[in-house]
């Protein structure tokens, strides 16, 4: 089966939304951290299954040992978020959230759970505000999200989502980095939405497009 | 602790009087309480209450952080503070940590673990108007979960030591000594740094076998590996190669350090002998050593050039250390 792309329009008004989203998530992160979110211009893609490793791995970088934690959603919108890391981690953030000087292990897995719940929630909870007011989506109220896994440790970016071990074939993929002022932080947010729920995006997207 | 009140049940005279979300709230087995931006608490169930030993009507109104003073107040304020902020769940797992409070729980005989394991949610209790007055938290009871998975952890984590071990001498097999050095191997190809590696055999071992019996032999292979075991640092991976035969791989030493450990091992075997039911075994090693060098192939050369070297010294008189030079290839 094939996935036809977004159009340029579809993509152009799905840029809007989600930049207005990150917009809120970055302030609200702000107040919560008490220092500068930066978010990157989110980049949207409808992908085949092969795809998607081959572009996280060219968001991350190649041959770079990456740690990720995974975070379902389910509402209007249903898949999955992927946080992704450096090899520290977030212990950076440490102090931040709340936590002593010294991270046990424990702390350490507790603490990207917690970013990257946070993370997700700020982001997904921010476009799910946005298209929650496009007719089409009413009645999907709030998204709720299942507690986050930690996904894998020291692995490089591409092995991330094997492709011989999954079912679906298309996923819409919108990326967002994230860095810190004045912190040596970088992560990256992957959403991923399989096949039902891009024909969901498309819907509202044509929707968004007809009320302008 | 399950408190039910059957008569609550009898639906058909007392639906009108209780309303069915506030009975199953007070009633369900699971902690639910609610928290207002005050940090001070609105609601507190049954469940809270039965394991706290605080009812509801104490704490209610009061500031969490003063009524349990064991909560960690800087990380769970600001857990709290995000769902305020975010308006978003948030979540803690009793695999990173077991408890937030210091709950009895109902294993206290056969648990072997101290509190009541959680696993908790926290959830944004929004007002008309999308903005959040308060927090809901709900706590599960985890403890049995969390005992059976550290006790499957347990046993995975003996299992595979288990794999790791050579059945008569306890050391290392050869299949996880060979998965070592090749894990060293590259890591010393990546990072660089040295590494040694060596092969020993036991000198006429078979003549032990023949003349003394194989209980015998079997009892020189355990305290020759013993010996040798207390001589070595943690970091060193001594491993059973097969029959007599021994291999130990030297993290962080160079050649000339791993001749000085070789010399030590010899001498360590031979000046005593093995005592086997009132009859001392005399026994020698020969041992070839190598050292990881950046031109180094792949680890099974390694082997390669320890088993040349050690060749050499059985040829040679044996009860002596070589180590391996492209000389000794021909």
């Amino acid at each position: 089966m094939s996935v036809a792309p977004l159009t340029e329009e579809q993509r152009d008004a799905m840029q809007e939304i989600t930049n207005i989203a990150m917009g809120q998530a970055g302030s609200m992160l702000a107040t919560l951290l008490g220092t500068f979110v930066n978010l990157s211009v989110p980049r949207i893609n409808v992908l085949a299954l092969s795809e998607v490793a081959g572009a996280i791995g060219s968001m991350v970088g190649r041959n770079i040992e990456i740690t990720a934690v995974r975070q379902s959603f389910h509402g209007y919108l249903r898949g999955e978020a992927i946080v992704i890391y450096g090899r520290d981690g977030c212990k950076e953030l440490g102090d931040l959230m709340g936590y002593d000087e010294v991270l046990d292990r424990a702390d350490e897995i507790e603490l990207l759970l917690d970013v990257s719940n946070i993370l997700v929630g700020a982001c997904l909870g921010g476009i799910n505000d946005q298209i929650k007011g496009i007719t089409e989506a009413q009645g999907a109220g709030e998204l709720s999200f299942s507690a986050p896994s930690l996904m894998a440790e020291g692995v490089p970016a591409e092995v991330l989502i094997d492709p011989d071990k999954l079912t679906w074939t298309h996923a819409l993929l919108l990326e967002v980095n994230f860095t810190l002022e004045g912190r040596d932080f970088i992560s990256h947010l992957c959403m991923l939405m399989p096949e039902h729920s891009i024909e969901k995006v498309r819907n509202i997207l044509d929707e968004f497009i007809a009320s302008l | 602790m399950r408190l039910y009140e059957p008569a609550v049940f009898t639906l058909s005279e007392s639906t009108q009087n209780i309303h069915l979300p506030d009975f199953i709230t007070k009633w369900v087995d699971v902690g639910i309480f609610v928290v207002n931006r005050e940090m001070n608490i609105t609601l507190w169930n049954n469940f809270m209450a039965n394991h706290s030993g605080h009812s509801a009507d104490t704490v209610i109104g009061k500031n969490l952080f003063e009524c349990f003073p064991e909560l960690p107040k800087a990380w769970l304020g600001k857990k709290i503070q995000s769902v305020f902020i975010l308006k978003n769940l948030a979540f803690t797992s009793w695999e990173q940590r077991p408890y937030l409070f210091r709950f009895p729980h109902n294993r206290p005989i056969t648990g072997g673990v101290d509190f009541m394991y959680q696993n908790c949610t926290f959830m944004p209790v929004k007002n008309g108007t999308g903005e959040v007055e308060s927090v809901c938290i709900t706590l599960f009871d985890v403890t049995d979960m969390g005992i059976f998975q550290t006790e499957l952890r347990s046993a995975m984590e003996r299992l595979s030591e288990s794999s790791n071990r050579d059945g008569l001498t306890g050391i290392y097999n050869r299949r996880y000594l060979e998965q070592r050095l090749a894990t060293e191997f590259d890591r010393s190809k990546r990072y660089g740094g040295h590494f040694s590696f060596m092969l020993f055999d036991l000198d006429h071992f078979k003549k032990v076998n023949d003349t003394c019996g194989h209980l015998a032999g079997d009892a020189v292979l355990c305290a020759i590996s013993q010996r040798i075991n207390s001589l070595l640092r943690t970091v060193d991976v001594l491993g059973r190669y097969g029959g007599e035969e021994f291999g130990v791989i030297l993290p962080s030493v160079n050649l000339e350090g791993a001749i000085v450990v070789a010399e030590k091992l010899k001498q360590i075997v031979a000046q005593t002998p093995v005592i086997f039911k009132e009859t001392a075994i005399p026994i020698t090693v020969s041992i070839g050593v190598t050292e990881f060098k950046a031109e180094t192939p792949n680890y099974e050369h390694l082997i390669h050039c320890a088993d040349i070297a050690l060749y050499f010294g059985k040829e040679n008189g044996r009860n002596r250390v070589t180590c391996y030079t492209d000389e000794l290839e021909s």
